[in-house]
């Protein structure tokens, strides 16, 4: 797949996220479906070609990361477009419509949580580790993620505790953020433009523009904040990636992109019930 | 930090490589293996691995061969100091000393797993006092981590100036050395609360009172060579494996455990089932350094065990409850002898290959062996869906390794 119809989709001037956005991230996850077939392939090739030739490690890496490299770029490129809308609407970025209830319930600041990366390779590993464990301990490699070596989990490890650490601090600065909501100007203004409504006034003009600028420096925060968590979360996934050899890392990208896809759909499908109401 | 080391990685030149054919030949050599249910006398476990998962379905066997990526290069740990000031010099001691000239092999393995505070740590000084003995320790912390990070940088010194003060190394009552050892380490951990220390960077910024509620396992394998002394206070655990069976060196301080609960009952406590059964319903476990708050009825005394090392030990491992919650004693044992077996019947010297980098002569080896060991075990944990930082320590106890 060389075109990203989800290229097309670009800000414009003065219109809500949500409607563009909605269409962007359709598009998007159907460009996702389409690397995951194709990183399933190259997985299936990559077990043809180590059956049959030898020293083909090389020519398999070689034809893995370009495949690598591209599907990183569609993350990349989601985040781009993600970044951009957020200076148009911040706030739809961070209640995301586009999502269904059930990815809302998980979602980390407008996206998934940077941790989960490691959750994710360390449940995938230990699955591919439980169905060759009698390999891995006769010293047999497998090659993939239950395969990891040692210098690979002291890695891994590392990344994990520098992300809990950054999580942790975003995390922090993000609730002092929200706590802003009842900071001493907020409460003014709420209260000014209480009483005016109270005296039946009709010339609000002036509270009105105290009540944009006030607001419109609480979503210059948000946006700041949501950058520095999508930063995160591509600084975690390609940092896994790197660490990862590129077959371990086809194995990584084929189940993100699957628990990603399947949990869409289920939250749709569930989204629908209950729209439909108990019957 | 660095989490995962391994002793002794040589620069040898030598190399190491499985072969296809030999490869090959160990496979069926090692196809015939699983004839446990045949009988059910007589087939001693080392011929068999359960490796059923606790709690999972069972596993299916593909005999997959692939080469092995040459990436895994260890890195060798920096904490580990060579102590060859050897101040102690005893004639009476020659003997020992020929018996086993160096320290024993080991691997470790600590890594946060799924939990998102690391509150493990461990502490590895072969060369204790003389050349031969050696000090492994596995520290779990809860509350924070700042007690099990005194414990490893310090349990270790306590333990040796105990034995130097000792007139006579030979003469060591290790029982109440390490008590002794323990004692001490817990009254640091104490004072260095009550005084709090403005460096400190960890969760609880050694504040009274949270700082009071922080404690950490303690499990301490001195490794002589004549013997292996066990120090245990928490729900850490050493097991040795003799013949392919499961010894276990220290047995957890569970509240339920009966002697303990009769323990802290007669001290005036209570053991409530919150989430298991918990110490006043708050700790999980009957004995730890540190949690000054449950003093006394959850206790630093050690219990000590002394084993005679015997020519059938094949190695000894310790971990954190990470480890122990989901693999049971035996497939720990299992799963780390036959990686230890796997390799040194896998060091086939002079064959040029992809494990050049890890240095692994013929007595290089084990030591990747046992790192081997330490991370597969480490990596089943986290497939058994271990929710607990996970810290697991292999040492080789077998002796003809020249």
């Amino acid at each position: 797949m060389s075109i990203m119809p989800s290229l097309a989709f670009t800000p414009t001037n003065g219109s809500s996220a949500h409607e563009p956005f909605l269409k962007f991230f359709d598009c998007w996850l159907v460009e996702q479906n389409n690397y995951l077939q194709e990183l399933i392939s190259a997985c299936k090739d990559y077990d043809r070609n180590k059956n049959n030739t030898r020293g083909s490690a090389e020519s398999s890496q070689a034809t893995l990361q370009p495949l690598i490299n591209r599907v990183l770029g569609h993350y990349e490129h989601y985040y781009g477009a993600k970044s951009r809308w957020a200076k148009k609407d911040v706030l739809s970025m961070l209640s995301p419509s586009w999502k269904s209830a059930l990815e809302g319930a998980f979602l980390w600041i407008g996206g998934w949580r940077p941790t989960m990366a490691f959750h994710l390779l360390y449940s995938k590993s230990g699955i591919q580790l439980e169905a060759q464990l009698h390999e891995l301990i006769r010293g047999i490699g497998t090659g993939d993620l239950g395969d990891l070596s040692p210098s690979q989990l002291t890695r891994v490890d590392e990344l994990q505790r520098k992300t809990i650490r950054e999580e942790k601090e975003l995390t922090e600065k993000f609730a002092k953020h929200q706590e802003t909501v009842a900071d001493s100007s907020m409460v003014e203004l709420s209260h000014e433009v209480s009483e005016l409504l109270r005296s039946e006034q009709t010339d609000h003009e002036a509270e009105e523009e105290r009540v944009e600028s006030t607001l419109a420096a609480k979503e210059e925060g948000w946006e700041e904040i949501l950058q520095e968590a999508d930063d995160i979360r591509v600084r975690t996934l390609k940092g896994v990636i790197e660490i990862l050899t590129p077959i371990q890392a086809v194995h990584f990208l084929i189940a993100a992109a699957e628990l990603h896809l399947r949990l869409h759909d289920w939250g749709k499908k569930r989204d629908d019930r209950a729209h439909r109401g108990p019957h | 930090m660095a989490g995962i080391c391994c002793g002794f990685v040589g620069e040898s030149e030598t190399t190491a490589t499985v072969e296809p054919t030999s490869r090959a030949s160990r496979r069926r050599r090692l196809e015939l293996r699983p004839f446990k249910l045949v009988t059910e006398v007589a087939v001693p476990p080392s011929t068999t691995l359960d490796i059923t998962p606790a709690k999972r379905q069972k596993v299916e066997l593909c005999p997959i061969s692939l080469s092995r990526d040459c990436g895994n290069a260890l890195e060798n740990c920096k904490r580990i100091e060579e102590n060859k000031n050897n101040s102690i010099s005893d004639s009476s001691k020659s003997e020992s000393v020929k018996l086993e000239e160096v320290a024993p092999k080991f691997g470790m393995t600590s890594v946060c797993g799924r939990r998102r505070d690391m509150e493990d740590a461990v502490s590895i000084h072969t060369s204790l006092t003389t050349k031969n003995t050696s000090f492994f320790g596995v520290f779990d912390g809860h509350g924070c981590s700042h007690v099990a990070m005194q414990c490893r940088d310090r349990l270790h010194e306590i333990v040796k100036e105990e034995i130097e003060g000792l007139k006579e190394e030979k003469c060591v009552e290790w029982k109440r050395t390490m008590e002794k050892s323990f004692a001490k380490m817990d009254k640091e951990v104490e004072k260095c609360c009550a005084e709090g220390d403005s460096s400190s960077n960890c969760r609880c910024e050694l504040q009274t009172p949270q700082c009071d509620a922080v404690g950490s396992t303690a499990v301490v394998a001195v490794v002589t060579p004549e013997k292996i002394i066990v120090s245990n206070c928490g729900d850490s655990r050493a097991v040795l494996c003799r013949k392919g069976v499961a010894v276990p060196l220290s047995s957890d301080h569970k509240p339920d455990r009966a002697d303990e609960l009769l323990r802290i009952q007669e001290a005036g406590g209570r053991v409530i089932y919150w989430d298991g059964p918990r110490v006043l319903g708050v700790l999980a476990m009957s004995r730890a350094i540190g949690d000054n708050y449950l003093k006394p009825y959850v206790i630093p005394e050690p219990e000590v065990t002394m084993t005679e090392r015997t020519e059938e030990d094949e190695c000894l491992i310790l971990a954190s409850d990470g480890l122990w919650d989901v693999v049971s004693n035996d497939t720990a044992c299992g799963v780390a002898r036959m990686c230890l077996r796997a390799h040194k019947q896998s060091s086939v010297p002079g064959s040029p290959g992809s494990e050049a980098a890890l240095g692994s002569g013929a007595v290089e080896s084990s030591d990747k062996a046992c790192s081997d060991a330490s991370i597969l075990l480490t990596k089943l944990a986290l497939a058994r869906h271990s929710t607990d930082n996970v810290s697991v320590v292999v040492v080789d106890l077998k002796r003809n390794q020249h």
